[in-house]
């Protein structure tokens, strides 16, 4: 295989960006479980998260370079910070893009130009403000080797990708799994109406649930302007292989969401490795229009939401 | 399919005793003071890399934030006043400004004349206007709106008629600009025979027509929403591989972002007539608008003939066309393919008129900024589309200086967002959809249309 | 009733029309002034959009040059200065350069400063017989398709492909060179000459189109044992380029254009990252060169910044056509204006402007600079760098 020679190196190297994939992927698959509806722009909270978490390191880190455990703060605060713009661009979105379409019960294909829409106008305000060209996140720690598996090196922010990573999907899992809340969103998922007359303030529900895909979407924000810069058009490009993972792992599947996450990164980068570098993005719009037509159910198939 | 139509109202409207918090009145007063603040911030001043925050300081601190504020309350204020005033219901914001165009609309289809009249004066000021334009105003017209306009007639057949949402609609647009491109000999690769821009017309559509049914064959079966993400992929892709078509499998094919230039103009040698375009736009101009009078008349025909009632039937209940014996995909691959066609047409024109196509002419962009005017004037209207992508291709050549051009994609996704809750039907509706309007209105006919107006239609 | 509400319709229509008309009027003509006739000298390049900063370089360049002119008292006439921005997009192209030509005053263009835009505004400058020289747009072909009001004051990217690639393999000894370009218009051509050029060393190619994640293409590179490699792209993505390869552990060198050559470079890669990139320009830095200490001078003080890559060659180009103009007897014509750049031999403070037939200019000095302690430093010219 075109891969062998590097196939660890290509492994690490996909399983840290699939695993940025799938926190995006969730927050379409979370939105999607309760409304039915892609969220178009999802992409630009994870873009709100990016700034959120670049302007908190700017600000704390100043011109110092920090050591120990002010690396660590610093970083967490940065990824707080990502959560936080990505949640509250979510719930202005819900507000504003969603809300008012639902009182009047909008059709289908309302909701998606007006997702379009606050794509397009949240991306360009971004540019507008704050400038169309790449801005890097100061440096908080030198990104070096850390360790090596099976001669694949393994470097910080990779490190802190998946540390990151990881600690949200499991808060998730056991928030959907355990509190009232996560009952609530699985009961809307279910059957929206009943779990109204069951007493489930929908409203509630609905708005949480993009808060909780904007928290996750805007730290996976911040993590990915870490290694590749801050830019108002950053969203696109990971925002159409997140959903392409959701779908992948089968629409409205949590645990499909992550799946699909690290399959794809996986895939493109060993696909990469195969095929010229060009085509790296025709990879995964290539594994979207493959898995729609084959098993549009995804892997796990589609748990939360329902088949239409 | 369900819709998501969780909850219609959560007050039981003005006058009943709630929380002021939770009083519509306050919460539109309050609601218009944020949409205050986001207008300071889009009209303000541009921040950059490296002062990110200059944009926001100028505008919301400084005493320029005080005006739209100001604006805000008094519109707030007014909006209150106008509904208590009128004692019920919520008026719609944009219904003052929108009733003489549809007060002479009703009034063109009770009286033919009247209709005829109309028609003849719009075909007199389009002949004859641009003639005292100036050369640059007739380039806009040219290259900017009329090529336009033949995209936005054409996806109103998609998005307005059948309901699809196609996202990758400049793509069709490549395959015919890099039809011609290749059958004037000016890519890379030889063709078995050159032709003039006008003999490759039919060429394109057809092949633009074959690469719709090659890309909605398999997806339109899907749901609605991934059919616009699986057409935004068909679209990246296409673009993708004309940048990368210089090196396919070791040919050059599309010159990849480089380009083709030199594309030769149309000409005319048949039946005596020999006609040759060249740079200057007018000529261009008559061509344009020739086709879109065609297309105009073709497509009002098709709207109100069987096919026109199928996709109708599609858009409003797709489950409800094909329990009544509708073959949902044949019609919906039929509005894909026409669609489809007519932008690859687009694209013959657009590559001759300019001579020099690259990929970066191809952008996803381009698709929405097409969505977006068909939105806007209405879809599934005629004169709505054409209406549409004339006013949004010409508004930002006048502010041309004092707008800088990349910032209208701002107001072009606010307007998408406006249009939806406030008028989705569009600038200038369909009579059929203004039909279904007044029935909804009068609680006959069903809501889950994109005519279903947020309360109170332009009377 | 009908008639109000006609009226009502008819009145926003008719101002819709009269703007349009007022629109489309364009105030032409050269006026007297004192005197003294005025014609305008015209930049025409992105002032708006992703490229904008570099377009305001040569905005700036062209606006000090104009300045400068009136000043000294010894022109005939009077210059002003006027714009259009075309956003470096092909599709806006057209309409920016038919704005300038409507303007009958306009006797010049500084520009397009895209080679993409540069393309699709060839031919109306051409019918139109409007000179425009242009102070940045690089590509190789654009002198070979017939635009014949087109000049330009920079090498093309065929002289810097091949300058760069002498310089890899004499200057740096390469043995084995990983190329790889970014897809772009540019990228493409400067790499397909390097490609063409280098003879000797090992090298392979591979095109990455505008991307954020490198790290596959920084594990090849690194992986094929190459001693240099060059990047044909721009700044921002040499940067991430730059990032990456340093984490995927390549130690060779690392060669790019003067697409990359901008401060930008060492702040989105970090210092540390930066350090050692090699860099070859067509252009000068005014803020080195000691021929262009008036100029830099005059640049800060005019627009409190110091010039920027292309500022000086803008400046230029401005100058040779003031100058060419001075030369003319009588009314000035666009078409006196063309045949009088032509024949111009001009000193500039990047280098003599004299133009080869095709609208090329005369000697390819192309620069090597390298980032050095956080900063860029010329190291030389290739000429003297690669013997």
């Amino acid at each position: 295989m075109c891969f062998t020679s590097q196939f660890w190196q290509l492994t690490v190297a996909g399983l840290a960006i699939g695993s940025l994939y799938a926190l995006i992927a969730l927050g379409y698959t979370l939105v999607y479980g309760v409304l039915q509806l892609i969220n178009f722009a999802h992409s630009e909270v994870f873009m709100a998260g990016g700034f959120g978490g670049l302007f908190m390191v700017r600000r704390l880190l100043g011109d110092s370079a920090p050591s120990g455990a002010a690396t660590v703060l610093i970083t967490t605060a940065g990824i707080l910070a990502g959560a936080a713009a990505g949640a509250a661009t979510a719930f202005v979105l819900e507000r504003t893009a969603y809300r008012p379409l639902r009182r009047r019960g909008a059709p289908r294909l309302a909701y998606l130009i007006s997702a379009i829409g606050a794509s397009l106008f949240l991306y360009n305000l971004a540019g507008k403000e704050f400038g169309r060209l790449a801005i890097p996140v100061p440096q908080i720690y030198e990104s070096v080797t850390v360790f090596h598996i099976f001669s694949a090196r393994v470097t910080t922010n990779q490190l802190v990708i998946a540390g990151a990573g990881l600690v949200m999907l499991v808060g998730l899992d056991r928030l959907v799994a355990k509190t009232r809340l996560g009952q609530g969103i699985r009961a809307v998922a279910q059957d929206a109406e009943t779990a109204s007359l069951m007493g489930v303030d929908i409203n509630k529900v609905i708005t949480l649930t993009f808060v909780i895909g904007g928290l996750l979407g805007g730290a996976a924000g911040f993590l990915y302007g870490l290694t590749f810069n801050v830019q108002y058009d950053m969203g696109f490009i990971p925002g159409v292989k997140a959903f392409t993972a959701a779908v992948l792992g089968g629409i409205g599947n949590v645990r499909g969401a992550v799946l699909g996450g690290l399959v794809l990164g996986l895939v493109e980068n060993y696909g990469v490795a195969c095929a010229s570098s060009s085509y790296r993005d025709i990879i995964a719009f290539m594994i979207l229009v493959l898995v729609l037509l084959v098993r549009p159910s995804g892997i796990l198939g589609e748990r939360l939401g329902r088949s239409a | 399919m369900s819709n998501p139509t969780l909850e219609r109202s959560e007050t039981p409207g003005p006058g009943s005793r709630l929380p002021w918090h939770r009083n519509e009145d306050y919460r539109r007063i309050f609601s218009l003071l944020m949409v205050g603040l986001v207008v300071a911030l889009m009209t303000g001043p541009s921040g950059n890399r490296d002062h990110p925050t200059d944009g926001i300081t100028g505008s919301w601190f400084h005493p320029r934030v005080l005006v739209f504020l100001f604006a805000a309350l008094v519109i707030g204020l007014l909006m209150t006043g106008y509904d208590r005033a009128k004692g019920a219901g919520r008026g719609n914001p944009l219904a003052p400004a929108i009733a003489p165009i549809t007060a002479v609309r009703d009034r063109m289809t009770s009286q033919p004349l009247l209709r005829y009249g109309v028609y003849a004066a719009i075909l007199a000021f389009a002949i004859f206007y641009p003639q005292t334009l100036s050369p640059f105003w007739q380039r806009v017209l040219v290259d900017q709106i009329g090529i336009y306009v033949l995209l936005a007639l054409g996806l109103n057949i998609v998005v307005g008629l059948a309901g699809l949402l196609d996202l990758g609609y400049i793509a069709f647009f490549a395959i015919g600009s890099y039809t011609t491109a290749y059958f004037t000999g000016k890519l890379p690769v030889t063709p078995p025979f050159t032709l003039n821009p006008l003999e490759v017309v039919p060429i394109a559509i057809l092949a633009t027509l074959i690469a719709g049914v090659l890309l909605g064959g398999p997806t339109l079966r899907l749901r609605g929403d991934y059919l616009a993400i699986v057409t935004l992929g068909f679209g990246e892709i296409v673009r993708i591989l004309a940048v990368n078509g210089d090196d396919f499998f070791g040919h050059n094919v599309t010159n990849g972002p480089r380009g083709a230039v030199g594309i030769p103009h149309p000409s005319v040698h048949a039946v005596g007539i020999n006609y040759e375009w060249t740079l200057s736009s007018l000529p261009y101009y008559y061509l344009l608008l020739a086709l879109v009078i065609v297309l105009l008349i073709a497509f009002n025909r098709l709207e109100n003939s069987r096919v026109g009632r199928a996709w109708t039937a599609i858009r409003e209940d797709e489950v409800a066309a094909a329990a009544s014996g509708v073959p949902t995909v044949k019609y919906k691959l039929m509005a894909f393919a026409i669609g489809a066609s007519t932008s690859g047409f687009a694209g013959v024109l657009y590559a001759s008129k300019v001579g020099f196509i690259s990929p970066d002419n191809y952008l996803l962009l381009f698709s929405i900024l097409v969505v977006t005017m068909v939105i806007f004037g209405g879809m599934g209207s005629l004169p709505g589309v054409v209406l549409g992508a004339a006013v949004l291709q010409w508004l930002p050549q006048v502010l041309r200086g004092k707008v800088p051009p990349e910032d209208r994609y701002i107001y072009f996704g606010a307007l998408l967002i406006l249009m939806m809750i406030f008028r989705p039907q569009g600038l200038l509706p369909s009579r059929r959809r203004s039909r279904e309007l007044k029935l909804s209105e009068e609680g006959i006919g069903g809501a889950d249309s994109l005519g279903a107006a947020p309360g109170g239609a332009a009377s | 009733m009908l008639d109000r509400r006609l009226l009502r319709l008819a009145v926003p229509l008719a101002v819709g029309a009269l703007a349009l008309t007022a629109c489309g009027g364009s105030s032409g003509g050269s006026s007297g002034n004192g005197g003294k006739k005025t014609y305008t000298l015209a930049y025409q390049g992105p002032l708006s959009g992703a490229n904008a900063q570099l377009g305001i370089n040569m905005d700036n360049g062209v606006r000090l040059a104009v300045e400068q002119a009136n000043a000294k008292g010894d022109l005939p006439f009077t210059l002003k200065f006027a714009n259009s921005d075309d956003v470096g997009d092909p599709a806006q192209g057209p309409t920016a350069a038919q704005k300038l030509i409507d303007d009958s005053s306009v006797v010049a263009v500084v520009g397009p400063a895209f080679s993409g835009a540069t393309k699709a505004s060839e031919p109306l400058f051409t019918q139109a017989n409007l000179v425009s020289v242009s102070p940045s747009a690089t590509n190789p072909t654009l002198t070979s398709q017939g635009f014949k009001t087109f000049f330009r004051v920079v090498p093309p990217d065929d002289a810097q492909g091949a300058e760069a690639g002498a310089y890899m393999v004499k200057g740096l000894k390469a043995k084995s060179i990983y190329l790889v370009d970014d897809k772009s218009e540019y990228g493409v051509g400067l790499a397909d000459v390097i490609a063409k050029n280098v003879a000797g060393p090992k090298l392979k190619r591979e095109g990455i189109p505008v991307t954020k994640d490198y790290s596959t293409i920084a594990q090849k590179v690194s992986a094929s044992g190459a001693d240099v490699m060059f990047y044909a792209g721009y700044y921002a993505e040499l940067a991430l380029f730059t990032k990456a390869l340093k984490a995927a552990g390549y130690k060779g060198a690392i060669v790019s254009g003067d697409g990359a050559n901008d401060d930008q470079l060492i702040t989105q890669a970090g210092a540390a990252n930066a350090e050692g990139i090699y860099l070859t320009c067509p252009c000068n830095d005014a803020n080195v060169d000691p021929n262009a200490t008036d100029f830099t001078a005059a640049y800060k003080a005019k627009f409190k910044t110091n010039p920027g890559t292309y500022s000086p060659e803008s400046y230029d180009a401005a100058n040779a056509i003031i100058a060419a103009m001075k030369g003319i007897s009588g009314d000035i014509t666009r078409q006196k204006v063309v045949d009088a750049v032509k024949a111009i031999d001009y000193k500039g403070i990047t280098k003599q402007i004299k133009f080869e037939p095709n609208g090329e200019v005369q000697g390819k000095t192309i620069f090597v600079y390298q980032v050095k302690g956080g900063k860029r430093a010329i190291l030389g010219t290739t000429a003297e760098l690669a013997k």
